[in-house]
């Protein structure tokens, strides 16, 4: 199944030709997404440097990750909002951009490994946690996001 | 003068070399974006906590010891790769309103960090444990974490050269 006719669907929206034919609309949620960027990098390198044994390693670790999910959750809702416009006024760019499919795979297993073993893992008492996983699944948060940002970019740079 | 300084890096062989490198840019704003992500991260979060409004349980001296050496390893990347970029188009960014905008609140985040350091935070040991810090704490970290999104905001802009205030078109620095 090609996901195309969605994608021209999108494109072809009242809602999608706003953004095109409006000047400031897409510079601002442009902004907006990458102040999010930083708010949710922030709240995944404090769990992800704490499960490190790194970061602030004398805060107890369901603690911390409890301080930073509302940040996390709150600035991703904010990257979707920010994100739905900015894809569906350049839907066929998006669709012909490998870039944009490697961020969304990126993304997809980024969210499934967060609220599955990383959030898990974050809920637990450190001394029932072995001293290999939480380093695993932390580098393994870190280098999918980080994937996510690189691939963002070069849907830009590069399609 | 400025403007002189500008067309003398613009003219120097390893400035050309950069520009006209295939990928040069592609690698450089890429970097600048990842370990904008890294350094905006964490000083957003400190200055949460100045601020009152996140990691209130956490001893302000501990939010320092624990980041800041992440962050200063985010901030040699993103200020290595940001020059790289303005080093290899000088004149692409010289006649940008938002290029300078973005260096004067640069300038305004650094004068508020070395005033908080030099003056309330030397007093840290009394209130770093409070979960809501003294006012001028608090303000610095409002001031900062305003003039931080007003960093990342502008340098996004920097792509939107042309989308800038009238008088500015008049200076005609292009």
């Amino acid at each position: 199944m090609s996901l195309q006719p969605f994608f021209e669907w999108m494109g072809g929206l009242r809602f999608s030709a706003f953004f095109l034919e409006s000047v400031w609309p897409t510079p601002i949620i442009q902004c907006i997404h990458l102040a999010a960027v930083a708010v949710f990098a922030g709240a995944v390198l404090m769990v992800d440097l704490r499960l490190l044994g790194k970061g602030l390693k004398d805060t107890p670790l369901p603690r911390l990750a409890r301080t930073a999910e509302p940040f996390l959750i709150g600035s991703f809702v904010v990257l979707v909002l920010t994100g739905i416009p900015q894809m569906a006024s350049t839907a066929l760019k998006q669709y012909y951009s490998p870039f944009f499919w490697w961020k969304m795979e990126m993304v997809l297993i980024a969210v499934i490994l967060t609220v599955t073993v990383r959030r898990k893992l974050a809920s637990t008492d450190e001394s029932q946690l072995g001293p290999v996983l939480p380093k695993v699944v932390a580098l393994c948060s870190i280098a999918l996001w980080t994937s996510v940002t690189i691939g963002a970019r070069l849907i830009g740079l590069l399609s | 003068m400025l403007r002189g300084l500008f067309e003398f890096v613009d003219a120097l062989p390893s400035s050309v070399s950069l520009r006209e490198s295939l990928n040069g840019y592609v690698y450089l704003l890429t970097a600048h974006v990842v370990s904008m992500g890294l350094v905006a991260g964490i000083i957003g979060y400190w200055d949460m906590r100045l601020a009152g409004m996140a990691l209130k349980w956490v001893p302000v001296s501990k939010v320092k010891s624990g980041l800041f050496p992440w962050m200063t390893a985010g901030v040699v990347v993103n200020a290595a790769t940001g020059i790289l970029m303005v080093y290899s188009q000088p004149m692409r960014y010289y006649p940008n309103f938002w290029f300078w905008l973005k260096m004067g609140m640069l300038v305004v985040v650094a004068a508020n960090a070395a005033y908080f350091h030099y003056s309330i935070e030397k007093t840290v040991e009394e209130w770093e444990n409070d979960p809501v810090a003294p006012f001028k704490a608090r303000l610095a970290g409002y001031v900062s974490l305003i003039f931080w999104f007003g960093i990342i905001a502008t340098g996004r802009m920097t792509a939107y050269s042309g989308l800038v205030p009238q008088w500015w078109i008049d200076l005609e620095l292009g």
